[in-house]
């Protein structure tokens, strides 16, 4: 864990502001958004933007989250995206979530435009860049334009352009090659983007190994046979053995058996 | 003479005293813990075997780390959920919790109550050090890397729990009673054999006039019966709809194939595995299905039973309990011959081999997690490991763990195959569904087409529900990930040197708009799928 573990405590005598605050969204952290809430409340004095900001992310999940406590968020929000610094951006970009996951009826079309906005606003801001990812969810699977599953991917993969982070990239990159398996469109179309994911790289969990396999099956059903042999040759060496290497095996068994029999039908 | 035994007296006294004091300081509980922690872990796990394999564990981690008391608590499965939920809730949930994504209506714990410990499994086990896994990452020192519970993990890219042995399902077999059926020892090897086995079971009981079944049967060990031959029968059906290329369905696409049409139990893959199940079940004890594992455990040991279906788990109670001796098979399976399942065969099917289980998680309130996540680290470790399989008789899930000659056969060879979708417990309303028709399918006057018909009537409601089950739990991930990605970039911007804060923040945002993607697809199928109608 990155945190201390700690446990909401009185604030320190002679502590500023500032520190309050830091502690607090230590406290955010580590999850205990009850104990950070009350560490804010405690704060004297003229709040600062980024105690506004603390103050609002906090009854984001504040347990009863209710309507009206995620209203009075947004409301702070709003006023704390009219400025130009990175608190604006976060505030913007919080606002779009609020729409996308936090209300209980989401509202994808209210949520795509606050997205949009903030990246025309700040779009060098990893809020911006993280919202254009967001956007791309929306464009891939909900919002009602455009319709087609070709031209959803089109559209979020013209928004690759946009964003500068790599790990940001490497995240749409993943999820246009998923949503065009969903979709059944052309394998060659998606693999690129899947090759792309490997090339940056860094994923963590479950995800990672789907993504190893998937690279030799789907290059494999597209007929490019020497990239799937050498992909899933690489699922095997980098990956504890399991039920799946099984089928990897028999698969590379089936592809050496089918090359062989190429090999005795060529004069 | 007074003096003698006045200083008898004294003797005495002296004696009795120094016995007392004796007492208090090596018997009795001390006035002031000696321990200042106290770690609680829970699991159901009560058959013969776990809680003396936790305990051993735990004794020598008492020895090793004098400031901490760990308490073991075990839970009776039949009152495990209800115990589970409520504690929780009213913030009295132990340190450490057993779960399993498969426990009836308990699917948003995880979300709700569970702390992720992702940084810690990508850093090797400090229990590990003078071992092989010294320089290893947690995670890879599991048999199986945590397959099972990375699939399941409520946020894509999260770690959640470590586990503590290795599953797989058994035939158990009565070695006595099949020697007097048969006259010979030869156990099947195929499901052809098994199936001719059963006439000659039937015959000896007639004979004999004894209550003889060729399997025990419980509602629970039917249940498991059905789930293997269901996922054995359907694994091609499996591969023509991975659409991802992954080898391998996760429950939401089982459910979300249902609704694109993709799948049902009329395909006659799915009856194939019904009549097999069908077949099986006429030769347990009529009524089974009103009983529970129980049930078939006692029939079983009674010796009114050549063979039970079980899991591994239930291993050290069917051996060391009965009074005859128990061989262990691998369920003989069908051949491309066979006249049911042959033409949907793919290969041989996983008993096992699929992950690793009795799972324990971190609980999000937990007084003491850095003291109940180093329990964790010991009792996977290679120690505390060998322990546990030592004193348990159950398969460790820790790998270079020596496993004892008598619990080998347990191990399923990585010989078999497995897509992941069982089509049974792919969500709580489909396995209750199933449950409550379960004996329109094996009951006196049951049959493949009645199951079926029953089960097409309420599957579409059901696969909705769990369906739209599967994307609200998520949404319980994703909200409170907000809060966190905003706290660890304004901690990142306080300490800009803090590499660590980034690389949390990033993994954070990459399985937060995966869990998110995942909701979106969610949401597509239930809206182009409709209302039932």
């Amino acid at each position: 864990m990155l945190t201390t573990w700690a446990r909401a405590a009185a604030p320190a005598d002679g502590a500023s502001p500032s520190d309050e605050v830091g502690a607090a969204w230590q406290l955010m952290a580590d999850h205990l958004g009850r104990d950070a809430y009350v560490r804010l409340d405690r704060v004297r004095g003229v709040p600062t933007r980024e105690q506004r900001l603390a103050q609002a992310v906090v009854v984001v999940d504040y347990q009863p989250v209710t309507p009206e406590r995620l209203h009075a968020a947004e409301a702070i929000f709003a006023d704390l995206a009219r400025g130009e610094d990175e608190i604006a951006a976060q505030a913007a970009y919080l606002q779009a979530r609020l729409y996308q996951v936090h209300y209980s009826q989401p509202d994808y079309g209210r949520a795509a435009e606050l997205y949009r906005a903030l990246a025309a606003r700040q779009p060098d801001s990893h809020w911006a860049q993280l919202g254009l990812v967001k956007l791309g969810l929306l464009q891939l699977y909900v919002l009602p334009e455009p319709a087609g599953p070709a031209a959803r991917l089109a559209a979020v993969a013209a928004l690759l352009p946009r964003i500068k982070e790599e790990k940001l990239q490497r995240d749409v990159h993943l999820q246009l090659g998923q949503a065009g398996t969903f979709y059944g469109l052309p394998l060659d179309a998606v693999l690129a983007h899947l090759i792309e994911v490997n090339r940056i790289g860094g994923l963590v969990g479950q995800i990672e190994e789907d993504l190893a396999i998937q690279l030799g099956e789907l290059s494999l059903r597209a007929g490019h046979y020497a990239a799937a042999r050498t992909y899933f040759e690489t699922y095997l060496r980098d990956f504890t053995p399991n039920l799946r290497s099984v089928t990897v095996r028999r698969r590379l068994a089936e592809m050496a058996a089918q090359e062989a029999k190429a090999q005795e039908g060529r004069p | 003479m007074n003096g003698r035994l006045r200083h008898l007296g004294l003797v005495l006294a002296a004696l009795g005293y120094a016995w007392a004091l004796g007492w208090v300081f090596t018997r009795s509980a001390p006035v002031v813990a000696s321990r200042p922690v106290t770690i609680r872990f829970a699991h159901w796990q009560i058959e013969q075997g776990p809680p003396d394999g936790m305990k051993a564990v735990i004794r020598r981690y008492e020895e090793l780390n004098p400031r901490v008391k760990v308490e073991q608590v075990l839970v009776p499965g039949r009152i495990y959920n209800q115990w589970l939920r409520t504690n929780l809730v009213g913030g009295t949930g132990v340190d450490l919790v057993e779960y399993g994504v498969w426990l009836d209506g308990m699917t948003d714990i995880p979300a709700r109550y569970f702390e992720p410990i992702t940084d810690q499994m990508l850093r090797p086990n400090p229990y590990n050090r003078g071992t092989p896994l010294e320089h290893v990452p947690w995670v890879q020192t599991f048999t199986d890397g945590l397959q099972y519970q990375r699939v399941n993990a409520p946020s894509p890219g999260q770690f959640y729990c470590a586990t503590m042995t290795e599953v797989s399902e058994r035939l158990f077999c009565n070695q006595e009673l099949l020697r007097a059926i048969l006259g010979s020892d030869r156990t099947p090897q195929t499901f052809a054999e098994l199936r001719a086995l059963f006439p000659q079971v039937t015959a000896y009981a007639a004979r004999t006039g004894r209550p003889i079944f060729a399997l025990a049967g419980s509602r629970d060990n039917a249940s498991w019966l059905l789930q293997f031959l269901l996922q054995g029968c359907m694994m091609q059906v499996s591969q023509r709809n991975d659409r991802y290329g992954s080898l391998a369905l996760y429950n939401w696409d089982a459910l979300g194939h249902y609704l694109e049409g993709r799948w049902s139990y009329r395909l006659p893959e799915a009856r194939a595995g019904l009549t097999m199940m069908r077949e099986v079940s006429v030769n347990m004890k009529q009524g089974f299905v009103q009983s529970l594992r129980d049930a078939a455990t006692q029939e079983f040991l009674r010796g009114d039973a050549v063979f039970i279906f079980a899991g591994t788990w239930d291993g050290t109670s069917l051996r060391s309990q009965a009074t005859f001796p128990v061989e262990v098979l691998r369920f003989p399976q069908p051949t491309p011959s066979d006249p049911v399942m042959g033409p949907y065969l793919y290969g041989r099917f996983a008993d096992g081999g699929g992950g690793t289980a009795m799972e324990f998680y971190l609980n999000k309130l937990s007084a003491h997690p850095q003291e109940a996540v180093d329990f964790m680290h010991f009792m996977t470790s290679v120690e505390g490991s060998q322990l546990f399989t030592n004193h348990s008789g159950w398969l460790p899930a820790t790998r270079t763990v020596q496993v004892p000659p008598a619990i080998r056969p347990y191990y399923t060879p990585l010989d078999c195959y497995s897509f992941g979708a069982e089509y049974m417990m792919i969500g709580a309303s489909v396995n209750m569904a199933i449950m409550r028709n379960f004996h329109l399918l094996v009951g006196p006057q049951g049959s493949v087409d009645r199951f079926v018909d029953a089960m097409e009537a309420v599957m579409p409601a059901a696969a909705r529900t769990d369906l739209y089950k599967e994307m609200t739990n998520r949404s319980l991930i994703v909200r409170p990930q907000d809060v966190r990605l905003m706290a660890l970039a304004a901690l990142g911007r306080r300490a800009p040197q803090n590499a660590a804060l980034v690389l949390a923040r990033e993994r954070l945002e990459c399985a937060q708009t995966q869990s998110e993607a995942l909701m979106l697809k969610m949401a597509r199928q239930l809206a182009d799928a409709g209302p039932v109608k």
